[in-house]
């Protein structure tokens, strides 16, 4: 059945027009990943009214080309600039910047491309074999867990929003209030249409996506009157070879790294908000903790490059899996490709891979192909990126704000959506200028009508609440949902204050009851596993009196 | 505690638009046989976001609004200042709400290139070699899309009355 799923997939890539597109779309997306301030969402954004006409696999196997080309962008941009080109590209400019200065540009470019290309095929393995596990637990799940889920969905992208938990749950519920805008998709009553006949159909999800982050986007990166004059990047005029045998040679060298960032990309990828933005940071954090020499890192060392370029790519194989797998988007490019797998009208859900094997098979090929297509390109982009920093960025943001334009019109042929493009740039601009996140915002869109249907759902089952505690599955997502919630309290806290030290247990601990409760073999091992760590962690801290490390050297030094 | 600042302002304006938006659930039709009413779901999210922006108020008001980050900070006060800070973002909020209110007259092309070419030149230097270097940027960049979009897309962009470009 897999082999047989796989060859049809086969057939449906390796045409040859699918072929040309997704060379096309890994090139526009080395290209838009190079350009600091042209993040790879938007790249998906201005790629996807030209999918509209095509049928789903072509469609999505150019959207995930341009996702994986911009991925690798990123780091030329990081690595030759010091400007990270995507925020999934910032760690690298760490040690990338500092080894391309003390002249080995061509060194630290084949290192990021090497991992990048190796953190993006270990990824595209665990998504293949894991995608479809992972969909047999999400036929476990009624709608109860659903709706926790979602919820869990929300917080983890509120929480994520770092200083701003407060400013990111109100994004996040903004959100899923203008979810609400127009028919209700249970009952067919019209909703805060103000006697606007327009907003009885509401808002389409497409046309807010691009302008909370697109057109909010471009104009921050216009707002500088200096800035937006100046060529894009100051490249100089650079003729870097990739050093390909040497930048093997030290990929191999760490492969430790390597498999450890990639696993940590895919798990971050797993969690629902958290995208490669944050893995990066996170994998080079863990490179660096785990060094034989930390103090080199910063200066230029192979392992700064390796950590985040292997995590940020395998990031979108965890984050393809929860939406495949769940319907759950990732992050704000999953979920730009959640609404096209819509507009197809293919609804990514547990049974999604069992019900078009074809289209789910193509899209693990498709983003295992594009890993090869984009180590073949870079070499001939490196060229291309040099040309288009000269732009200027006004230039740039006035011919997208117009390519905007077109690309929404094409989405229903309405001219509303152009004002909705309108209305939710003004909107995202200033949420943006005010400090608000606005992936919570995103999310909180398209997760709103999918926790609403849920609830219904539950409600039309049986009215009683306790199923929202009773259900393992929900009980563990509330609990997730619970913790992702103090988790910027613990991050604050975290080496000063000593209840830190009982948050980790805690969870671990409160996570084993749902596992017991699953029943079967696995699960309650798992949950015994957690309750025994948390027992032993606990008892080891509270006999160190919940001391936080590093406490008699403070003291000492007072 | 601290006087009212920028957080507050937005605390206070979010709080209007949930008691317009809870005043409006009073309007959704109620069918009587739904397992869940169509105003349910709305009102429980209105209350969180009102209660979480009750706490950014309190908030705003205890400890004051965060200093905005330097590049983000108006260089001069008062008004003219805040008009200079945000320019470029104002030209092209109306430059595009322009090209939205004469897209049926317009029509794509022309509005779409009068757009570009508009943003390029109130955005960009104003020498009269820009200026021509803008034109036929707009020209090459929209008539370039238009033709796409209209012929390799099968898109029907709208025509404009003034010169039914369809």
């Amino acid at each position: 059945m897999l082999l047989e799923n796989v060859q049809l997939a086969f057939g449906a890539v390796f045409d040859p027009y699918t072929l040309v597109l997704m060379v096309l779309g890994v090139g526009a997306g080395l290209l838009a990943g190079a350009i600091p301030g042209f993040t790879i969402a938007m790249a998906i954004v201005l790629t996807l009214p030209f999918t509209f006409g095509m049928d789903p696999v072509r469609g999505l196997a150019t959207m995930i080309s341009v996702f994986v080309g911009g991925l690798s962008g990123g780091l030329m941009a990081g690595i030759l600039t010091g400007i990270p080109g995507t925020p999934s590209s910032v760690a690298t400019t760490f040690d990338g910047f500092p080894m391309a200065r003390s002249g080995r540009p061509g060194l630290a470019l084949g290192i990021g491309v090497w991992s990048s290309f190796s953190g993006g095929i270990i990824s595209a393995i665990l998504l293949m074999t894991l995608a479809p596990r992972l969909a047999r637990i999400g036929l476990e799940f009624g709608p109860w867990d659903y709706f926790a889920l979602v919820l869990f969905a929300l917080t983890i992208t509120a929480s994520l929003a770092g200083n701003t938990l407060l400013k990111g749950v109100i994004a996040g519920a903004l959100g899923v209030l203008v979810a609400t805008i127009g028919e209700d998709e249970i009952n067919g009553v019209a909703r805060f249409d103000f006697g606007i006949d327009a907003l009885k159909q509401g808002f389409a999800f497409l046309p807010v996506l691009v302008g909370l982050f697109a057109f909010s986007q471009l104009l921050s990166d216009v707002r500088d009157r200096v800035k937006a004059t100046r060529a894009i990047a100051d490249t100089g005029d650079f003729v870097v070879r990739i050093e390909h045998r040497n930048a093997i040679r030290e990929v191999v060298t760490y492969w430790g790294v390597v498999l450890r960032s990639a696993l940590l990309g895919v798990f971050t990828g797993l969690l629902p908000g958290a995208g490669s933005s944050v893995s990066n940071i996170l994998a080079y954090d863990q490179a660096k903790k785990t060094s034989r020499r930390p103090e080199k890192f910063g200066s230029g060392v192979p392992e700064g490059i390796v950590a985040p370029e292997s995590s940020n790519n395998a990031t979108e194989g965890g984050s393809l899996m929860t939406m495949m797998a769940l319907g759950i988007p990732g992050d704000v490019v999953t979920a730009i490709m959640l609404g096209a797998l819509l507009i197809h009208d293919v609804v990514p859900s547990p049974s999604f891979i069992g019900d078009e094997p074809v289209l789910a098979y193509s899209i693990f090929l498709s983003f295992f192909l594009a890993n090869f297509i984009m180590l073949g390109l870079q070499a001939i982009c490196l060229r291309a990126f040099v040309l288009v920093t000269r732009l200027r960025m006004y230039i740039l943001a006035a011919i997208i704000l117009a390519y905007c334009a077109f690309g929404i019109f094409t989405l229903n042929n309405v001219v509303f959506d152009l004002w909705t493009l309108f209305i939710f740039g003004i909107l995202g601009f200033t949420m943006k200028t005010l400090g608000f996140p606005l992936a919570p915002m995103i999310l909180g869109v398209v997760l709103g009508d999918i926790a609403e249907l849920n609830l219904s759902r539950a409600f039309a089952i049986s009215s009683d609440l306790t199923h929202f505690v009773l259900r393992p599955w929900s009980l563990f997502f509330l609990l997730l949902a619970a913790f992702s919630t103090g988790f910027p309290l613990y991050q604050r806290d975290r080496q000063r204050r000593r209840w830190t030290r009982g948050y980790a247990p805690l969870m671990a601990a409160a996570l084993s009851l749902p596992m017991f409760m699953m029943g079967g073999a696995v699960r309650p091992t798992i949950g015994t596993a957690l309750l025994l760590w948390a027992m032993w962690t606990a008892w080891r801290r509270f006999h160190a009196g919940w001391a936080i490390p590093g406490d008699d050297r403070r003291a000492g030094s007072r | 505690m601290s006087g009212p600042n920028r957080d507050t302002v937005t605390a206070l304006v979010l709080l209007v638009a949930c008691g317009t938006f809870f005043w409006a659930t009073t309007r959704i039709r109620d069918l009587g046989f739904e397992t869940l009413g169509s105003a349910v779901w709305p009102r429980a999210v209105l209350v969180v976001l009102t209660l979480f922006t009750l706490v950014y108020l309190v908030r705003s008001l205890v400890s004051g609004a965060p200093p905005p980050a330097l590049e983000e900070a108006p260089a001069g006060s008062g008004i003219r200042g805040w008009l200079s800070h945000y320019r470029n973002v104002l030209v092209c909020f109306t430059l595009f709400g322009v090209f939205l209110l004469t897209l049926p007259y317009l029509g794509m092309l022309i509005g779409g290139v009068l757009f570009v070419f508009a943003s390029l030149v109130l955005l960009g230097p104003r020498r009269p070699r820009r200026l021509l270097l803008h034109g036929i940027i707009a020209l090459a960049a929209v008539g370039g899309m238009w033709l796409i979009f209209t012929f390799g897309l099968k898109v029907i962009l709208p025509p404009g009355e003034l010169l039914r470009l369809g």
